[in-house]
């Protein structure tokens, strides 16, 4: 798959965690990644460099880092939407 | 010890859970049944209204069984277990919990697939809903803990229909559209077949039969159902994320999610998941597919999340998984 599909999907997975957490905002592609715009005035640049992973930056400074996309989305949430509702996957009984 | 098969009947005020279960245990395939009645008020009346052995009824009373009584409940089914147990009640076969008409049947639900006290003697069998044929639609438009009981329910009851026709007054095709895959059950004075109510589906391919999907939802409803589909087998690391990300982020939002999933490590062997909101039972392996289909197929019945959202998580994180691992 091409590099450009890829980048297309990620924006709008990207897109579509900001509307799961209520945030109103736009992301862009880049280069090297993704420009985050949030409706608060929040501008944030994510890198990514797979396999290593994701790198989530503000205009100054490194904000954290991701293995992975679920890693990304929990930063982006913290900076993002701290009061949006934080579950955990639980496993229960086994199916009947 | 084989785990009892407990079914949750829950339903908004005046739906007609009482007089179904009422008819219910009439029904001599259901003799061995104990019965939960969560009585919302200082004053239970409903269990009044059940006719069976008073031993095998017990009542919640003062609370809503999803908020205040959830550790009543799972307390009683395992008060009702000791004393089976102990010969001091007959030896039923199946627990039944009918909740109270305002009860998020989700919480419930939870408490008996992972409450460590009860989740091992009891297995949930099924959560059905009744909704009333000649009130259902004001219901649904009224009251949105109605809704998520229908959409939550692996089965539907459709009482009262001998007052309306329930698909001329358009609460059949909502009801399709709310929750496709539950079978539809009419009743008439809370006779149903309960044989058809409790039959085992878990695995059943017709859930995800793609023509079920894709009905427009009603207008007042945000809950859409639909069918993921994936023709290539995922990674079991994948799967497991994507659970994690939906539950992490989506997870009240997420009502039931039931899946055949094909995955890379499993070859000719899918794993069945089912999970309500947040809480999932462990994948269950088959050792077959049930059908010609061999593609993965999720359905996903939720409160506002995008069909092409969840479409384009799983493909990303299959990609990521797939960069990250040794071939």
């Amino acid at each position: 798959m091409s590099s450009h599909k890829i980048d297309r999907r990620a924006e709008r997975v990207l897109l579509g965690a900001l509307r799961v957490w209520g945030v109103q905002g736009s992301v862009s592609c880049e280069p090297d990644g993704f420009m985050l715009c949030a409706a608060a005035g929040k501008k944030m640049r994510i890198a990514r460099d797979l396999p290593r992973g994701w790198r989530l930056f503000n205009e100054t400074r490194l904000l954290g880092e991701a293995a992975g996309l679920p890693g990304l989305l929990r930063l982006l949430r913290e900076e993002l939407a701290p009061q949006a509702a934080r579950g955990r996957l639980i496993i229960g009984s086994a199916l009947p | 010890m084989t785990p009892v098969p407990v079914s949750v009947i829950t339903g908004f005020l005046g739906s007609g859970k009482t007089t179904l279960l009422s008819r219910l245990l009439r029904d001599p395939a259901l003799e061995r049944t104990a019965v939960i009645i969560n009585e919302f008020g200082a004053v239970g009346l409903d269990h009044l209204l059940v006719e069976s052995s008073d031993e095998q009824i017990l009542t919640l009373e003062g609370g809503c069984v999803c908020c205040t009584v959830r550790g009543d409940l799972v307390r009683t089914a395992g008060d009702l277990l000791a004393r089976r147990a102990a010969g001091a009640v007959a030896p039923f076969e199946r627990i039944v919990v009918e909740t109270t008409g305002l009860a998020d049947p989700a919480p419930i639900v939870h408490a008996l697939m992972t409450d460590r006290d009860v989740a091992d003697a009891l297995r949930l069998e099924s959560v059905i809903a009744t909704v009333d044929a000649a009130a259902g639609a004001g219901t649904l438009d009224a009251h949105p803990e109605s809704v998520k009981q229908a959409a939550l329910a692996d089965r539907i009851v459709l009482t009262k229909t001998d007052l309306a026709d329930p698909a001329a007054n358009g609460l059949a095709a909502r009801l399709q559209a709310l929750n496709p895959a539950a079978p539809k059950l009419a009743a008439v004075h809370g006779a149903v077949d309960a044989g058809r109510l409790f039959d085992g589906r878990a695995y059943d391919p017709a859930l995800y039969d793609p023509a079920l999907y894709g009905a427009p939802a009603h207008r007042h409803d945000d809950i859409r159902a639909f069918c993921l589909r994936r023709e290539t087998p995922l990674h079991a690391a994948t799967l497991s994320l994507f659970l994690q990300v939906l539950a992490e982020h989506c997870g009240a939002r997420l009502l039931r999610l039931k899946g055949l999933v094909d995955v890379v490590e499993s070859p000719g062997r899918p794993a069945v998941i089912h999970g309500v909101q947040h809480v999932f039972h462990p994948p269950a392996w088959l050792d077959a597919w049930p059908d010609g289909d061999r593609g993965t197929r999720m359905v996903v019945i939720s409160q506002g999340l995008d069909e092409q959202w969840l479409r384009d998580l799983l493909e990303l994180l299959d990609q990521e998984v797939t960069a990250c691992s040794i071939s």
